[in-house]
């Protein structure tokens, strides 16, 4: 230890650290509010399946053999029933928010891509919590877990965890578990397609929620500027910065395609989410993919 | 100083400083602008680009130059440029301005004044002392001429006006004797006079030495064809009027219109002309009728602005003064509309002001014309007088001339007169020939109806026939004047009233008196003096020449002195009145005339004026090093690119800045719109009341806060919008508030709003005064206003059983902040395009108010029934919002049960 921190360092730190406590209360009102939305907008997973709960009595079918049929409740009537229950099998799903440095760049008046991805992942664990799932923050709360205590652990870490690109890479997974990666997915297609296939080869499937700041989508610069990468690094510096904006669509065009490619091949669900829309239409679209059989 | 030609510099060394020019050529070039720093995440992508951009390592040459241009400017203006230097001016000589300030310099008082400021700013700028000296005399005695702060007497020549009468310099003289003598007094001055350039007699050269003997004195003249004219007298004529004007400066030509102004200021007649290259007196003519040329109350010269160019006529020119003179004993006895008087009065009613009285009367009021008829006495020695005076006396035959005619006739009469077309006559009535060319009446037309039946005949002799002015058919005389002493005497030789004749009863009879009235305008001398009394201002020419009212500290001049004044500072020109008379005191008389300045005064060095006036520039090129350094601030941001939605760049930028209000609102309005798209917001309409705004503003926030607490709608922030400009298809609600003052919507806005409620959406209108907006009594005046122009389908007070009783809550009645107010709503439940949903709702309880809260949750506004009170608003604005967005779905909820029995019984 060079020297002790002058108590100004200190309460620079102090302060530095409740606002990024204070930060993950903030955001899980958000998600909750947006979970709650959404939650009125599709109704649970309300289905027969395999379960211990009382669903509801069908007429037997063809297909459904002997052993299927409700004696007690078919012996009341001249017809055969079936007795179903309630879809209970809780499934595991693990949410993986990018923690890279670039996710904290942000238009002027716009939400970090970092915390909107944590809203939208978190307003997701709260619908699959309710539904009864398991969920857990990939690679740093461990085994998913069911109820408000996963929650609360998973957004803890959505919300304030390193999100390291190394629980993607080399993750600790159980076989068919759902996954979702919010990030950028700045990284090259091909670091992308290497990562995605090693998941879906350990049986995973899941969602990749791409969020993107609108700055980088319309390229809205102009005269001489200097590109600062996020991470630290040599920047770069145009001095016309509107006429290199044609090529850096056509890049960025030609990214967005590598990834939905990518996305199509290993049948992951791709969703594009720009900052300065709704994060609701965004969970929505996640919860959906989620519920449709992933 | 240093000069070069017309310019010169007070501080010739700071251009040295320009020597500097070519290093800070070098320095700019190097230093490129700064670039505009952004984090951005997909740095790698831009990596990959091709660099072809390439930096530009200086900044462009433009730039360099314009910000060289700017640093000249600086230099140029630190060395305080002056164009045409004052050469002559001393370096620390006290100045001494003397203006003359006369009528005769009002009409180019501005030009004066700013040579005189020109001057006296350059001292101020010099640190000189001054002195301003006025040549007209003031009303009040001026302060003593005192050298002191030049700002002083800049501010004094703001203030002053230009006087109505003359410059008098002999007493200007005085005073600057005074003032140079006094202790204290500066030794030696320099003497700048901006004369007026007239001359004015001795004072000229008094003045001149006065100034002279303290130092050099230079006069400037006006310059050639700008000297004062004159109006010195303008003279009735018959056909309209004669002005005549004089100039002081007799070279060049130059053209003058005269304009004759009636008592309402409407211009009467015109009059053109041009003063021939060496006159100095001009006659013009107008024309105009004479009932207009009555009318004349002023005549001035147009473009001359002062005192001097306006001759006021005041009681001279209006309607003559007519004496009606009664019978001694009366005349009112037997049948008044059958007398005489009577006829005569009808006739001159329209065309003069008529006095009916005995003559001493009418003679007090001093009439232009006296009219006798026959029963008047003719015998007064006074009317003699009258005509001898310059009167016009108008007299009618009758019965008692035909027997004996007496003096006062136009031509020795026979005595008994004659009769037509009796039943014992020859002769039929005659009627009267067509007047002749030379006779007053000539171009009226004879009337052919008019008969006359007796008359009395003048007695023929030689001198007969250039007396008489109408003749009947058969050639004998009906009208005959006589010239008597500068009066007219002028003898119908019928009566007055129909009982010899048709005459009175045409309408030739009103216009033959009137051309015989004609006469009375031109010889009437000014009217007697009245014994004793004083004329009192009543109206006043101001320096330019226009009519105001009186200054109170005016003297009154005795009566028997009128015809003597003069105008001046006590006696200011204008119009005077002593009793009901009124007349004019003019600036200008006949036989004024005005001569150009000596160009001989002692030791004088004359200048033309408005030549060679000393402009400082430093202040000017200040502003424009100002306005470019704003140019390049531009340009650098432009360079930079932080110049965002201004798409120019360079010396545009400037200009689009100046439009940049009418480029801004457009641009941003397709992001609003796009903004509110994406969420559901309520909407409230502005106002103007920055208060009712701020409440509907909280009260909607509120509304949005509970709809959110308490149901699935998830408003964003409210929106305020204005209906004439801003596009309200987004909001499903909008809450509008109503003044009493609310203005009328444009056709544009009405057409908007319709399309909205036909497209779905919900308005919802409150008057805020907690009454029955729509029932009983006055309607709301704002609401009616508001819904002028809206298609508004019929409505009915809302019912029990209404949707929006229902949509969340149960609610039986909707109150605000206040309670037991009417909502209206949409009559035609059924049949309407919307299913029954209603586009409208029309309160009065000022919801907003129980609605609105702040960040923090508190209520914003006092609410009539407490807290239970609120909640129930709340609940209404709940229930708004669910029927904003679900129409009448709940009711169908309703029908729910039924629908479950009868399924439960299939």
């Amino acid at each position: 230890m060079a020297a002790t921190p002058s108590p100004r360092t200190h309460d620079r730190l102090r302060r530095a650290a409740a606002r990024a406590a204070s930060r993950f209360p903030a955001l899980l009102a958000e998600a909750e509010r947006i979970a709650a939305t959404v939650a009125f907008g599709a109704h649970g997973r309300r289905r027969a399946g395999p379960g211990e709960t009382f669903w509801e009595y069908r007429r037997h079918r063809g297909e459904d053999g002997a052993r299927a049929v409700d004696w007690r409740r078919s012996a009341r009537g001249d017809q055969l029933f079936v007795r179903e229950t309630e879809w209970e099998a809780a499934n595991a799903v693990y949410l993986w928010r990018d923690g890279s440095a670039g996710m904290t760049a942000h238009s002027a008046g716009l939400a970090p891509k970092r915390d909107r991805a944590a809203v939208c992942l978190m307003a997701c664990a709260s619908l699959l919590a309710r539904g009864g799932e398991r969920i857990a923050a990939l690679g740093e709360t461990g085994r998913a877990r069911a109820g408000q205590a996963g929650l609360e652990l998973t957004g803890r870490a959505l919300a304030d965890g390193p999100g390291a690109a190394s629980s993607v890479e080399a993750p600790d997974l159980p076989r068919h578990a759902r996954l979702v990666l919010a990030s950028d997915f700045l990284d090259p297609p091909e670091t992308w397609a290497r990562r995605v296939a090693a998941l879906s080869a350990a049986g995973a499937r899941g969602v990749m929620l791409r969020i993107i700041d609108p700055a980088e989508e319309d390229f809205p610069f102009a005269g001489r500027t200097r590109f600062d990468p996020a991470g630290g690094g040599q920047p770069l510096v145009l001095g016309k910065a509107e006429a290199a904006r044609a090529g850096y669509g056509a890049l960025w065009a030609q990214h967005g395609a590598a990834l939905g490619d990518l996305a199509r091949r290993t049948g992951w669900t791709l969703i594009t989410h720009r900052t300065d829309r709704p994060a609701g239409a965004a969970v929505l679209a996640l919860y959906q993919a989620l519920d449709g059989g992933v | 100083m240093l000069s070069l030609g017309p310019l010169a510099f007070a501080a010739p060394f700071a251009l040295a400083a320009l020597v500097a020019l070519p290093l800070l050529w070098m320095l700019l070039r190097a230093t490129p602008p700064a670039p505009r720093t952004v984090i951005f995440a997909p740095i790698r992508l831009l990596q990959r680009l091709a660099r072809t951009p390439e930096t530009p390592q200086s900044t462009p040459w433009w730039l360099v130059l314009l910000r060289l241009v700017l640093a000249a400017i600086i230099i140029l203006a630190l060395a305080r440029p002056v164009w045409q230097p004052d050469a002559g001016s001393g370096p620390a000589d006290p100045l001494l301005v003397i203006v003359d300030d006369g009528w005769t310099a009002a009409a180019a008082w501005p030009a004066a004044a700013a040579e005189a400021r020109s001057r006296l700013d350059a001292a101020r700028a010099d640190g000189r002392p001054a002195a301003l000296l006025f040549t007209a005399p003031a009303p009040r005695p001026p302060d003593t001429l005192r050298f002191g702060d030049a700002g002083d007497a800049v501010s004094r020549l703001e203030a002053h006006e230009p006087r109505a009468w003359a410059p008098d310099r002999a007493d200007a003289a005085q005073h600057l004797q005074a003032a140079l003598t006094a202790p204290g007094a500066p030794a030696r001055i320099e003497t700048i006079w901006i004369a007026d350039g007239v001359n004015w007699g001795e004072g000229d050269v008094a003045l001149a030495r006065a100034a002279l003997s303290h130092g050099r004195v230079r006069v400037l003249t006006p310059p050639p064809g700008a000297g004062p004219l004159g109006l010195t007298a303008v003279e009735a004529q018959p056909d309209g009027f004669a002005a005549l004007i004089t100039r002081a400066r007799s070279g060049g030509a130059r053209s003058v219109t005269v304009t004759a102004l009636g008592a309402d200021g409407r211009a009467l007649a015109r009059a053109e002309g041009a003063f021939a290259d060496g006159a100095r007196v001009l006659r013009l003519e107008g024309r105009l009728p004479l009932d207009l040329r009555n009318r004349i109350t002023r005549v001035q010269i147009d473009g001359e602005a002062s005192a001097g160019a306006v001759q006021v006529t005041g009681d001279r020119w209006r309607r003559p003064r007519v004496g009606l003179v009664e019978a001694e004993g009366g005349s009112g006895e037997g049948q008044p509309l059958l007398s005489d008087i009577h006829y005569a009065r009808q006739a001159l009613a329209g065309i003069s002001e008529i006095v009916v009285d005995d003559l001493d009367t009418i003679l007090e009021a001093e009439p232009s014309a006296l009219i006798l008829v026959d029963a008047a006495n003719a015998q007064d020695p006074r009317l003699d007088e009258f005509l001898q005076a310059g009167g016009l006396i108008v007299r009618f035959a009758g019965p008692r001339m035909a027997v004996r005619s007496g003096e006062l006739v136009p031509a020795p009469l026979r005595e008994g007169g004659r009769l037509f077309g009796g039943a014992m006559a020859w002769d039929a009535p005659q009627p009267i020939a067509p007047f002749a060319d030379d006779s007053p009446f000539a171009g009226l037309a004879a009337s052919s109806e008019a008969r006359v039946t007796r008359q009395v005949l003048a007695e023929p002799g030689p001198a007969l026939d250039a007396r008489v002015w109408a003749r009947l058919e058969d050639g004998t005389p009906l009208v005959t004047a006589d010239r008597r002493g500068d009066g007219w005497l002028v003898l119908f030789h019928v009566t007055a009233g129909p009982d010899w004749s048709s005459l009175p009863l045409s309408g030739l009879y009103p216009a033959m008196l009137e051309r015989v009235l004609a006469l009375s305008g031109g010889g009437t001398a000014q009217p007697a003096p009245a014994a004793g009394g004083a004329w009192r201002l009543e109206r006043m020419l101001d320096g330019a020449g226009a009519l105001t009212d009186p200054r109170a500290d005016a003297d009154p001049i005795p009566a028997d002195a009128f015809h003597l004044a003069r105008a001046g500072a006590r006696t200011p020109p204008g119009v005077y009145a002593i009793g009901a008379a009124s007349a004019p005191l003019n600036v200008m008389r006949p036989g004024d005339e005005l001569a150009p300045l000596a160009r001989d005064l002692p030791g004088a060095v004359y200048q033309t004026r408005g030549q060679g006036r000393e402009l400082r520039l430093t202040g000017a090129l200040l502003a424009l090093a100002l306005l470019i350094l704003a140019v390049d601030a531009l340009i650098a941001l432009a360079l930079s690119g932080r110049l965002p939605r201004l798409p120019v760049r360079g010396a545009a930028a400037a200009l689009a800045l100046a439009f940049g209000a009418s480029l801004a609102t457009s641009a941003p309005a397709d992001a609003d719109d796009a903004a509110n798209a994406l969420e559901v917001r309520f909407a409230y309409v502005l106002t103007g009341d920055s208060r009712i705004d701020a409440i509907s503003r909280a009260g909607l926030e509120g509304v949005s806060r509970e709809a959110r607490r308490r149901s699935a709608v998830e408003p964003a922030a409210p929106q305020g919008i204005n209906m004439e400009t801003d596009e309200i298809l987004f909001f499903p609600l909008v809450y509008w508030p109503l003044t009493p003052d609310a203005p009328a919507l444009s056709a544009e806005a009405a057409a908007r709003v319709s399309a909205y409620l036909q497209g779905g959406g919900l308005i919802v209108f409150d008057t805020r005064d907690g009454r029955s907006s729509a029932g009983l009594g006055e309607p709301h005046p704002g609401l009616l206003r508001t819904l002028e122009r809206i298609n508004v389908p019929p409505l009915e007070r809302i019912g029990r059983d209404h949707v929006l009783g229902k949509t969340f809550y149960l609610l039986s009645d909707f109150p605000g902040r206040y309670a037991g107010g009417e909502v209206w709503v949409e009559a035609s439940r059924d049949g309407s395009a919307r299913d029954g949903v209603s586009g409208l709702i029309i309160g009065s309880a000022d919801w907003a108010s129980a609605w609105a809260v702040d960040e923090t949750g508190r209520a914003l506004a006092p609410v009539e029934g407490g807290e239970r009170q609120r909640e129930l608003a709340n609940r209404f604005g709940v229930n708004l919002a669910m029927y904003a967005l679900t129409g009448n779905y709940k009711e169908d909820q309703v029908h729910v049960p039924a629908i479950l029995q009868r399924l439960g019984r299939q």
